[in-house]
């Protein structure tokens, strides 16, 4: 076991950005325990290429590389017939069911749903645009040209403005 | 709902995984035992596994090559011509696939999981549906086993009845061997006979891995 890698800041890190596995996970996996065996794959494959790390790039760069290659894989390995990934058992709860705080809940819940059914490599772009993350970024995530990325984010989002709105009518 | 703000009812995530236990990442990450479990369990990952068939495969070809050619060298007369021959364009085909194979594996060591999606999946992708371009390659043998069995004298003294049937069987492995190395390729894979052919489960992740390559590409586009 690499000493630098298992030391505690490589660890601190991952730990500060562990919002990027779990949104990645939920995305790409059906049940719960996909979703616990693609994080330990996320981790494990963050831990094994800690040398890689190139310091040219954010390590959130590196790290969305990493959690969105392993989970597109792992979707491709675990996805049966099924193109799409519904939500399920140990889906985060929305408890408040009444009151202001509703609709949010509800479009979160359709956005995530609407992500969830995109194909694998639309459905990364996508988590990365959400995110809130440059078109510069998403490029280096991706490895697709800026424009590129800007025109597939515009239809993608289109598509899913499209449905949110089609289903709160 | 006019105007939707898609990152702001995304932003939504973070505040619930925070509350939510969807994931017991966190001991996890902090557990340096644990990562060490992690390690060993997932010491046979998918990549590894895939490895491991190819490697199993150059063995069993080696070990193929070997046997085919300690016959040859045991047949070194005129007698044996026409074995040494088709044994002979056996060995070369199976080592050429056996080559093939070796640069796969060299191929799946060197995939990084840190390079870039476009880059890293199309990899993995052709990795996974080239294995059938060897099955092309293999095709090639049929004709061989159609006439290892064959010696000079034999040929001397066949009627010419004997002669059509050697020769049309013969033939037609030929054509066969010759189309089915031509045709089995990524490209057909949408054709019916192909379908019919790679029906089987055991085939499945290599198709799939064919329309993936298609979607990779369109990924890629920029229209």
């Amino acid at each position: 076991m690499n000493k630098q890698q298992a030391n505690p800041a490589f660890l601190q890190l991952i730990e500060q950005n562990r919002g990027i596995i779990f949104k990645i996970c939920n995305s790409y996996c059906a049940s719960k325990n996909d979703r616990e065996d693609l994080a330990q794959e996320i981790i494990y494959q963050l831990w094994k290429s800690g040398n890689n790390f190139d310091g040219n790039y954010k390590f959130t760069t590196w790290m969305y590389r990493i959690a969105l290659n392993v989970a597109i894989s792992f979707y491709r390995k675990t996805a049966k017939n099924s193109a799409t990934v519904s939500l399920s058992e140990g889906d985060i709860d929305i408890e408040d069911k009444t009151g202001e705080g509703y609709e949010t809940e509800e479009n979160f819940r359709l956005l995530q749903q609407a992500v969830n059914e995109l194909k694998e490599l639309d459905r990364a772009l996508m988590i990365l645009y959400l995110e809130a993350k440059s078109y510069r970024e998403i490029a280096e995530v991706t490895g697709l040209t800026e424009t590129n990325v800007a025109t597939r984010i515009n239809r993608i989002k289109d598509k899913l403005k499209q449905k949110l709105l089609t289903v709160n009518k | 709902m006019e105007d939707i703000e898609l990152q702001k009812i995304w932003a939504e995530y973070d505040r619930k995984l925070e509350e939510s236990r969807v994931l017991n990442l966190q001991s996890w990450a902090l557990n340096l035992k644990s990562f060490e479990a992690i390690q060993m369990q997932k010491a046979k990952t998918k990549l590894n596994r895939l490895a491991s068939f190819k490697i199993g495969a150059v063995v069993l070809g080696i070990v193929w090559v070997l046997f085919l050619s300690f016959l040859i060298f045991n047949r070194l007369t005129w007698q044996g011509i026409i074995f040494n021959i088709s044994a002979g364009m056996i060995v070369l085909i199976t080592a050429i696939a056996i080559i093939v194979y070796i640069k796969h594996v060299v191929l799946i060591r060197q995939i990084d999981n840190s390079e870039n999606i476009v880059d890293t999946q199309r990899k993995l992708a052709l990795l996974q549906s080239s294995t059938i371009r060897i099955i092309g390659i293999l095709w090639l043998q049929l004709p061989f086993y159609a006439t290892f069995f064959l010696t000079p004298s034999m040929l001397y003294n066949w009627s010419m009845w004997q002669w059509l049937i050697v020769i049309s069987v013969t033939g037609l492995f030929t054509i066969a061997a010759l189309w089915l190395y031509k045709n089995i390729s990524y490209k057909n894979k949408n054709k019916k006979w192909f379908r019919v052919l790679f029906n089987s489960t055991e085939w499945t992740s290599v198709t799939r891995a064919m329309f993936f390559l298609d979607e990779i590409e369109e990924f890629k586009k920029n229209n």
